[in-house]
């Protein structure tokens, strides 16, 4: 689910690898290839222009994974979902520990030890604060003010929006991202600084260490 | 620079007058994030006050004896403060929705200069997820043809978000 405003025009070139780099000059040779091998992807990929599922499940940062059951029922909550490395200079953290607890879910189904129980997936999903919808009206306020022609009003919504949900990064980047940092008079480098660096960007996800898959 | 000066206030002071002189102007309203226009709206501290066959329009929500629907859901109206949601006229019938709003628990964002009106999510929708059931949603894939979360109902979901900025 791509939580981009700009829409297709901004996350399209994500998701179609050969397309996105046929269309841009200079890039090295290494992305190429791997465009190459990835080519179009074989997962539904869909585009969420009004950051609705970030709304729906109280999303704060991208990548969030949230592990869903045959019937329909949360099993594992929002927490950072890496599948590759691509990041890990960033982050330090590691997608091993991840894709093994995945593997062992697709595998075992709702007996994998990494699936929740329900007392503990209530405690992580029930703590609604109210500024939370507050700051979600706030920023789908300024959405529309953008997409309606009016970027430079829309500001102060999404400056409302990121002082009523400070924990959301993806009020942070999105707008930073549809104007520019200048107009919230700070850097994603020194709002990341602000929390202790980008080693506690993500909290890890709460995978249970002794119980990796054989 | 200083003979622009008087243009330049002149300018600002027909703009703040005229909202005022030409209401009502145009209201946006943004509901489950769909916007609507809206030309007959009335705003009176802070309140907004549509018809309700814009209510329909907007919201999908109709004014009925039992109280404020939309298919199966419904919300009644406290019977004493009736007057503070509805108020009938011999041309049309006005609604209050953001008391409505208030009622169900319903975050509003509101930009006075701009005329819009953005309806966040009312409690019951924020109350799902503690049912543990996933929230279900329609969204489009890049060739713009929608996808249902609750079609892929029998297979696993890993549902991750990722962004281009």
């Amino acid at each position: 689910m791509a939580q981009d405003t700009g829409g297709a025009k901004d996350a399209g070139p994500w998701i179609d690898p050969l397309k996105y780099v046929s269309a841009k000059a200079d890039l090295p040779p290494a992305t190429i290839e791997t465009a190459k091998k990835i080519g179009p992807l074989s997962y539904t990929v869909l585009i969420d222009e009004k950051h609705v599922v970030s709304k729906l499940y109280n999303m704060v940062n991208v990548p969030t994974g949230v592990w869903i059951n045959e019937q329909g029922r949360i099993v594992r909550p929002n927490e950072v979902a890496f599948v590759d490395d691509r990041f890990k200079n960033f982050t330090g953290m590691d997608s091993e520990p991840y894709l093994n607890a995945l593997k062992d879910w697709v595998e075992k189904g709702d007996k994998s030890a990494y699936v929740m129980s329900e007392n503990h997936l209530r405690e992580k999903l029930t703590a609604q604060d109210p500024n939370i919808a507050r700051a979600a009206a706030e920023f789908g306020l300024g959405e529309q003010l953008y997409k309606s022609g009016h970027p430079t009003e829309a500001i102060a919504h999404f400056k409302e929006a990121q002082r009523l949900n400070p924990k959301s990064w993806n009020y942070k980047r999105q707008a930073y991202a549809l104007t520019s940092e200048k107009d919230y008079g700070t850097t994603f480098r020194d709002e990341v600084q602000k929390i202790g660096g980008s080693k506690v960007y993500y909290p890890p996800p709460e995978l249970p260490g002794e119980k990796k898959p054989d | 620079m200083k003979a622009s000066m008087p243009c330049g206030l002149l300018l600002i002071l027909l703009l703040t007058v005229l909202p005022s002189a030409a209401n009502p102007l145009r209201t946006t309203i943004v509901y489950d994030d769909a916007a609507t226009d809206l030309t007959s709206a009335r705003e009176d501290v802070g309140q907004l006050w549509i018809t309700t066959a814009d209510l329909k329009r907007a919201t999908r929500f109709e004014v009925k004896p039992q109280g404020v629907c939309r298919d199966e859901l419904c919300f009644p109206l406290p019977k004493a403060r009736q007057q503070e949601f509805v108020h009938k006229t011999p041309a049309v019938t006005w609604f209050n929705i953001t008391a409505f709003a208030d009622l169900v628990h319903q975050p509003v964002a509101h930009d006075a200069a701009m005329a819009t009106w953005y309806f966040g999510l009312r409690s019951d929708q924020r109350q799902q997820l503690s049912s543990l059931q996933a929230p279900d949603f329609t969204l489009p894939d890049l060739q713009g043809k929608p996808h249902r979360l609750s079609d892929f109902r029998g297979k696993k979901i890993l549902l991750v978000t990722w962004a281009s900025w």
